[in-house]
């Protein structure tokens, strides 16, 4: 009996700490959807109102509708399906040679490929910015193309590698002796396998570019190149903070990547882990 | 007429078939660079080669866009006499050392709730995780508003504490802690998330005897879960620290530097520089000696993990 009590102590204890941990995790979120549903006169009404009095969704027209945000947000898809067709298309080739061929200079390929995610990305922002400039490149989706996609690039070819190192060789030796080159054998034995690979690789990528602040900021200008998350910055500043706009620009790029994260939580948790456990 | 066609089954086994392995080792080791080429390439190119570009612009005292003379030394030295330039380092560590100092704890704690059962422990879960999927930005613009003691709610609260309106963010010391906090908000999970995955590779069976053995559960935690987790806990630890040490979102987002520099991290001075004040050459200094403090954590990172998988395998 004692000890039912204990534990039924035990567990009020560790109940409390994790509502409180959720209203961490949770508050900054609530208070941006919040703020975006709220009137123009309530958003700066004192003290803030717990949740809008009187929801309104005219912050979220005005976003919608009423600025270069939809084109933005159309830029952040074009790029990150852009850049998730470039990484894959090479990624695929590199982890699939470095999963199954032995070269010379193999090891020392796969060390400058690993070395080059621990780059910090401040540093070599200013030359890619030169670059940029002097080859004409600065405000377009090329640039953004070739920087995000030589970032994501390492990962994904650690990715597809191992993928493919879980692949039996039989595959391809058996299609090798029905005749088939080794391009082919890989294209139509391994590649139509590799799809988890190929949907992990590719969600880890959109996200990271959806996500992605610093290299857009810098390197474009004009909306009908620049990502989102460039265009939201750009409500804040001009002339002081449109709380309303900016709360409902905010929610509109959370929304996809938590709806994103929701569905596909497994393989988010996969990419976080992997490597820390094989370690 | 080929090796590939051997007339007898014996050939199969003798020197037609050792040539063409050899010759079709020739043919894979082209065919293997054919395929890693282009990733390789473009990698180089676009953040290997940036690296020594960055080297030789910090060696010139390069403005704007016209790459000046070249000047030696002059632009770390200047960092370096500046006071500023080690304050900018000491303000990186503390940042950095905060952050850890309590996302560490948080994650490692949550992952121990979270790995026993209990109902909507999936949700919960979830719940603590999305941080993590939250950029940079707009975790600090999220943050920003939460603080503000106009419209936030924790402003708000803070400014009632307090008996006067309080914004955080105007004071130098309130402003980095704040800072901190968002970023183990946005941190925590990934350690989390490890925490949890060794935790769960830990065989019930060792937390059974040690209970059967009579140890406490702080015993048990200290003796037996942590030192299983301790590997995968280092690399949270690692890849979170490179991630504080080359912080840039938070402060431009939320404090832009301020207020009097308080929050102005290695970092965001770097694209300050370059980007603000165009001063190239400098700033390319500054980045060079943020990548060497990254190449010194890297080579603990290795080393940590060398030393930490030998006496396993023994």
């Amino acid at each position: 009996m004692r000890k039912k009590s204990r534990l039924t102590g035990m567990s009020v204890v560790r109940g409390a700490i994790i509502a409180l941990a959720l209203l961490f995790a949770i508050a900054p979120i609530y208070w941006t959807i919040n703020t975006s549903l709220k009137g123009a006169t309530e958003v700066i009404s004192y003290p803030p109102t717990w949740f809008p009095t009187q929801p309104t969704i005219e912050n979220w027209l005005g976003v919608l509708f009423g600025s270069t945000f939809p084109r933005e947000v159309l830029n952040s898809v074009l790029l990150g399906l852009g850049t998730i067709v470039i990484v894959l298309a090479l990624g695929v080739h590199a982890g699939y040679a470095a999963a199954r061929h032995e070269f010379r200079g193999k090891q020392s390929v796969l060390l400058i490929l690993l070395m080059s995610t621990m780059i910090p990305g401040v540093v070599t922002i200013i030359p890619q910015y030169f670059l940029a400039v002097q080859l004409g490149l600065f405000d377009t989706y090329t640039v953004l193309l070739l920087v995000f996609s030589a970032w994501q690039l390492p990962m994904v070819v650690w990715i597809m590698k191992g993928f493919f190192e879980g692949l039996p060789r039989e595959l391809e030796e058996a299609a090798r002796v029905d005749g088939c080159s080794r391009l082919r054998a890989f294209y139509t034995v391994i590649l139509p396998l590799s799809w988890p690979g190929l949907a992990a690789s590719a969600i880890i990528v959109f996200v990271w570019v959806w996500n992605e602040f610093i290299i857009g900021l810098t390197l474009t200008q004009s909306p009908y190149v620049k990502p989102l998350t460039v265009g939201i910055y750009g409500f804040v500043g001009e002339t002081g903070i449109d709380w309303g706009r900016i709360t409902a620009g905010t929610a509109i790029a959370l929304i996809p990547v938590a709806i994103f994260f929701m569905i596909f939580q497994r393989k988010f948790v996969e990419g976080l882990t992997s490597g820390s456990t094989k370690g | 007429m080929s090796t590939m066609t051997p007339t007898t089954p014996a050939a199969l086994d003798s020197s037609p078939a050792r040539k063409r392995a050899r010759r079709s080792a020739k043919g894979a080791t082209t065919f293997a660079w054919g395929l890693i080429l282009p990733a390789f390439a473009l990698v180089l190119a676009v953040t290997v080669l940036p690296v020594a570009r960055a080297f030789e612009l910090s060696l010139h005292a390069t403005e704007f866009l016209n790459a000046g003379e070249f000047v030696g030394l002059d632009n770390y030295i200047s960092f370096f006499s500046d006071p500023s330039g080690l304050a900018g380092i000491g303000r990186t560590i503390a940042f950095t050392v905060g952050s850890l100092a309590l996302t560490m704890p948080i994650g490692v704690g949550l992952a121990l709730l979270l790995n026993r059962r209990f109902r909507g422990r999936t949700l919960v879960r979830t719940l603590l995780i999305l941080p993590w999927v939250v950029s940079q930005l707009l975790a600090g613009l999220m943050w920003r508003w939460s603080v503000s003691p106009d419209i936030g709610p924790f402003g708000f609260i803070l400014s009632a504490i307090n008996g006067e309106r309080t914004d955080v963010l105007a004071n130098p010391t309130t402003a980095m802690l704040t800072l901190i906090v968002v970023n183990v908000w946005r941190t925590y999970p990934y350690a989390m998330v490890l925490a949890l995955a060794a935790l769960q590779s830990i065989p019930e069976e060792i937390r059974e005897s040690a209970r059967v053995e009579g140890a406490s559960a702080f015993q048990e935690l200290r003796l037996i879960t942590l030192p299983l987790i301790r590997s995968t806990l280092l690399i949270a630890t690692i890849v979170l620290t490179i991630n504080a040490v080359n912080m840039v979102d938070l402060p431009l987002v939320m404090t832009g530097g301020g207020p009097v520099n308080g929050t102005d991290l290695l970092g965001l001075r770097v694209y300050r520089e370059a980007f603000t004040l165009d001063r190239i050459g400098f700033a390319s200094a500054i980045a060079v000696v943020m990548f060497i403090i990254n190449v010194l954590i890297s080579i603990v990172y290795v080393r940590v993990l060398r030393g930490d998988r030998e006496p396993k395998r023994s």
